[in-house]
């Protein structure tokens, strides 16, 4: 999954004609004003200034702010800009127009195994929720597009009447044209207002989640998604995400503030069942890492690095299955290093180290790792005889 | 028995690098069971034609690449697998393609990284085509003693370690490729291993499911049960629960789902596999799917960790019960052992290969070369010169100060000559002609011998057979010369004579002689010569090729490498040359017929041919 910006989702809505409110975005607060000479909009409407950024919860931190002026628009905008808001920093706002309206529709679509879902609902805005069981739903199966006639329809049984109906089903029409041209994974409008007396409708906020993997076959994809774990990332996470895209073969790393137990572990699918374990024992996790498909030494190095430098931890389990083709002593030799490394510079003190492992040149890994003993680590390793995950209930109970 | 894969299983493998590795991992399968080569033909357009080297054991076998599906298949008709290992954004044209061929019933798909959208239509082609598209990003499929598709099972030894190389009887279906892997190993650590293991792989829409698979292992008699290990994200699992509990099964199902950890980490925080997503309200959960599974009747550990346990009890009941007879372990000696490379056998020192080479002089294995052991950049760093290396290299000696400004001044003198000279002109021409550097320099290089550059070796050759043979005895030398040789080389100018000296011969014989205290028996001695042949002809002087071998052989450098001095440095001036010639863009010289002799017949009737 791959959610994009508002700013980025607007430009793709406008291209595939789905009635957008007027917008600008801006870095800096000064712009504004020179916009606001140019454009009629901005000086006649009311405004919302929302920050521009992967934040969660924009509207109770403050960054979220309706009905405005352009003037206030300006101080808005001067005031989220620059602000921390925990890792993150806004340094983006839109500024958009604020549609008087008379009615609050909701209109989403996601994809499915054998197709997709359209979502229509006529009680739009914050009252979707309750009203969450009178949604229609539609199913549009793949590589089909249902004619107008059925969108209608659907539309007045999700109690849209005359030509409102009409139009909010071009509008579905429109937005699967979107998804399915923009390889989507989900659109969601919420609401999509609309304005009686000239019947404007227009899309006032929008949550969109696109493939990024389908990126190779969009040319004019000028964005990056954003941060997938519900904030922004850290710079340690960022740092990582860098090595991450440059080598054959993965490294990831999601940091959990708080937490004890840091992980080192390999394998997309391994790695979880080694968080799973430490939660079930009670336990909490520093980090979720994983490193993947033969990935070069250096880059696991530098993952070992950055686990090391994780504050408060207690304990280190570089875990890992049984690997295919993961060159075992290769990829423990980068955290070896990572380790003296660490340890050169005075981290890791009163941290023991976990290893269970198995795969290509096992044997020659782990007696290295073992060989760590000698040098003055707290570290335990275990070959392949060990089940997996029971390196965490041996941490934990040690 | 087994599913997807057996005996009769022939592959195409559709990518590059990848895929020739994968196949060469699927060979040392074929190999430990005995089994003849799975894969049969590659398709990659950019290598068409080529033959890539798959080791059966010790058999090298050559497979094909084709440039496309259809010619492969048209050469091998025996196939009926095709492995996708092609970038992802060629994967689902080429998925497509093998599920048309008519032969081609199973595909499984390696790629990571493929579009949703492409993975959600390659799943709905294959239902119509009634064929499998396994994957993407599935690490391959596993049947025990039969087949093996991707790199699934690892090195060999964990494929003797996890008994693949026969049959058990539980089947394994997971979406993570590494806990396949593990899944197997636990079988063969607390049962009696596998029938067929699948990756289904992580992505979002898998072109099939535990159902399908699960139906398949239902069917096969010698499957008694199956360990299934699915994640967080969504309805697979369920579909698995409901397959399980709809009716009575044969099989029993053990499982084992990732992902409940995301209940307690920070809201929208996910991470995993590009499926292990959680839907609205719970929907995909972890929890949710475990409950399922086992209300259906599965045994589901509370982690990973009891999988170990819960397969071994299914098993010791299924023994108990009579389900599976026990049977008895082969010994692992009589299993085959990969026959090692050259390089592991000589490192274990039990062989011995006689070297095709010897070097005395240079060794790069280590961090960076040496020369006659020394670092290079350890010379560097304390000050040593090119020509300290040139000592190394050619007489592993290191030179002193003084011999080493010697043999720097050598070659700063004979760097070049002008352009008239042999070597100079071809290498000029050759630049005309608009030939590169490294050709035009060895044009005019091939112009070194007798006539030019080439007397070096030969004078200090025979200056110091003189020094050895006739010490004091010049008349004699010369006579000897006289017989044996010729003219003395290192002898003799054509414009320089006694009144007209040659300044660079008198300044090296003079800086080496009074500014040095090398010890110069062999120049001593061919200035001797010299006061003799230039009493008889004028010209006859000692020359600077003379001169230069007399003091090469005075710093012990061996006699046959002398004219390295002058090959190496006339090089700096040829390549001076080219450069030359190139930054003037000159273009290629025709001779005048005015400077060509034409001494040739007449025009003449070509006779007609007897």
């Amino acid at each position: 999954m791959a959610k994009i910006l508002e700013g980025p989702a607007m430009k793709l809505f406008n291209k595939w004609g789905i009635p957008v409110p007027n917008y600008v975005v801006i870095m800096d607060p000064d712009r504004l004003a020179q916009l606001g000479e140019a454009n009629k909009w901005l000086r006649e409407s009311k405004l919302v200034v929302k920050a521009h950024e992967a934040i969660g919860g924009r509207f109770k931190l403050g960054l979220v702010k309706l009905g405005l002026n352009l003037d206030e628009a300006y101080e808005a905008a001067k005031e989220m800009i620059g602000r921390e808001i925990g890792t993150s920093v806004v340094r983006q706002v839109i500024v958009a127009e604020m549609l008087d309206h008379d009615e609050e529709y909701y209109l989403s679509i996601a994809g499915n195994r054998d197709g997709s879902e359209l979502l229509l609902s006529n009680k739009g805005g914050v009252d979707i929720e309750e009203n969450w069981d009178t949604v229609k739903r539609l199913f549009i199966p793949l590589d089909e597009t249902p004619t107008l006639e059925s969108i209608t329809e659907a539309a007045h049984e999700a109690g849209f009447i005359g030509e409102i109906a009409e139009r909010v089903a071009k509008i579905a029409s429109r937005l699967i044209l979107c998804f399915e041209d923009e390889d989507a994974q989900s659109i969601e409008i919420n609401p999509l207002v609309i304005r009686k007396s000239d019947m404007r409708f227009a899309a006032l906020d929008a949550v969109m989640n696109i493939d990024w993997d389908a990126r190779f076959r969009h040319a004019d994809w000028d964005f990056k998604p954003v941060s997938e774990i519900g904030r922004s990332y850290t710079e340690a996470e960022q740092q990582i995400m860098d090595i991450d895209a440059r080598i054959k073969g993965s490294v990831k790393l999601v940091e959990v503030p708080g937490g004890d137990i840091a992980l080192l572990t390999a394998g997309g699918g391994a790695s979880v069942f080694y968080s799973d374990a430490v939660v079930a024992r009670g336990g909490s996790i520093a980090n979720y890492a994983e490193y993947t498909g033969d990935p070069p030494d250096w880059a696991v190095e530098a993952l070992t690095e950055t686990i090391c430098r994780l504050p408060n931890i207690k304990h280190i389990i570089v875990g890992g299955a049984i690997a295919n083709f993961t060159d075992v002593k290769a990829t423990f030799s980068g955290i070896i290093n990572g380790f003296r490394e660490s340890k050169s510079k005075g981290y890791l003190e009163n941290v023991q180290i976990w290893v269970r492992r198995g795969g290509p040149n096992e044997n020659q890994g782990l007696a290295a790792m073992k060989k760590l003993q000698e040098e003055g680590f707290d570290i335990h390793v275990y070959d392949r005889s060990m089940p997996m995950t029971d390196i965490v209930d041996l941490a934990l109970n040690s | 028995m087994s599913i997807l894969a057996n005996k009769d299983t022939r592959a195409v493998i559709i990518g590059g690098i990848a895929g020739v590795n994968a196949a060469r991992r699927m060979a040392q399968f074929d190999f430990l069971i005995n089994r003849p080569l799975t894969v049969q033909a590659f398709v990659y357009p950019p290598e068409e034609g080529q033959q890539k080297e798959i080791y059966r054991g010790g058999e090298l076998n050559n497979v094909t690449v084709y440039s496309s599906l259809a010619k492969a298949l048209e050469e091998n008709p025996q196939i009926n697998t095709a492995l996708i290992y092609i970038g992802a954004s060629r994967a689902y044209q080429s998925a497509k393609e093998a599920l048309d061929a008519k032969g081609i019933k199973l595909v499984t798909m390696i790629t990571e990284g493929v579009p949703e959208k492409d993975a959600k239509r390659l799943r709905k082609y294959a239902i119509e085509c009634g064929k499998i598209f396994n994957g993407p990003s599935s690490i391959g499929i596993m049947s025990a003693g039969e087949c093996r598709l991707g790199v699934i099972g690892g090195e060999f030894k964990n494929l003797k370690l996890c008994n693949l190389y026969r049959p058990g009887s539980f089947g394994v279906i997971t979406k993570s490729g590494g806990l396949s892997n593990e899944a197997m190993w636990l079988c063969a650590q607390n049962g009696n291993g596998i029938t067929s293991a699948v990756a289904i792989g992580g992505d979002s829409y898998p072109g099939t499911d535990f159902v399908t698979y699960l139906n398949m292992f239902e069917n096969d008699p010698d499957t008694k049960a199956v360990v299934i290990i699915g994640e967080v994200g969504g309805t697979l699992e369920e579909e698995a629960a409901e397959w399980l509990g709809k009716e009575i099964r044969r099989i029993k199902v053990i499982a084992s789902i990732g992902g409940t950890c995301q209940d307690v980490l920070p809201q929208g925080m996910k991470f995993g596999h590009a499926g292990a997503k959680e839907g609205k309200k719970g929907l995909g959960s972890a929890r949710s799917k475990i409950n399922a599974l086992r209300e259906a009747g599965a045994v589901v550990p509370e982690t990973f960790g009891g999988l170990s346990k819960a397969i071994k009890q299914v098993y010791q009941e299924l023994l108990k019960s009579g389900v599976i007879k026990p049977e008895a372990e082969l010994e692992e000696a009589l299993l085959p052992a990969l026959p090692p490379s050259v390089q592991e056998v000589m490192k274990q020192g039990d062989v011995i290969v006689e070297p095709l080479i010897r070097t005395t002089i240079s060794d790069d294995r280590g961090e960076e070369p040496r020369y006659v052991g020394y670092a290079a950049s350890e010379l560097c760093e304390k000050g040593y010169g090119i020509e300290d290396v040139i000592g190394l290299l050619w007489n592993k000696k290191l030179p002193s100060k003084e011999e080493s400004e010697i043999i720097k001044r050598i070659i700063m003198i004979s760097a070049d000559h002008g352009p008239a000279v042999s070597g100079a002109f071809g290498s000029i021409i050759a630049a005309c002609a608009g030939i590169d550097l490294p050709q035009a320099v060895s044009a005019g290089m091939t112009m070194i011998g007798p006539r030019f550059g080439g007397a070096v070796t030969n004078a200090g050759k025979y200056f110091k057979y003189g020094v050895k043979e006739y010490p004091n005895d010049i008349p004699g030398f010369l006579n000897w010369m006289k017989q044996n040789v010729g003219p003395v080389p290192g002898i003799g100018h054509r414009v320089k004579s006694v009144k007209n000296p040659d300044k660079r011969v008198k300044y090296l014989v003079e800086y080496v002689t009074k500014q040095t205290t090398l010890h110069t028996p062999c120049l001593d001695y061919a200035l001797q010569v010299e006061k003799i042949t230039t009493a008889k002809k004028d010209n006859l002087i000692l020359n600077v090729d003379g001169t230069i071998g007399c003091i090469l052989v005075d710093l012990d450098f061996p006699e046959y490498s002398l004219n390295g001095f002058f090959v190496l440095a006339r090089t700096i001036g040829m390549i001076g040359h080219w450069i030359d010639q190139n930054n003037q863009n000159s273009r290629l010289i025709r001779l005048y017929d005015y400077l060509i002799n034409y001494a040739v017949k007449e025009e003449r009737e070509v006779p007609e041919k007897k």
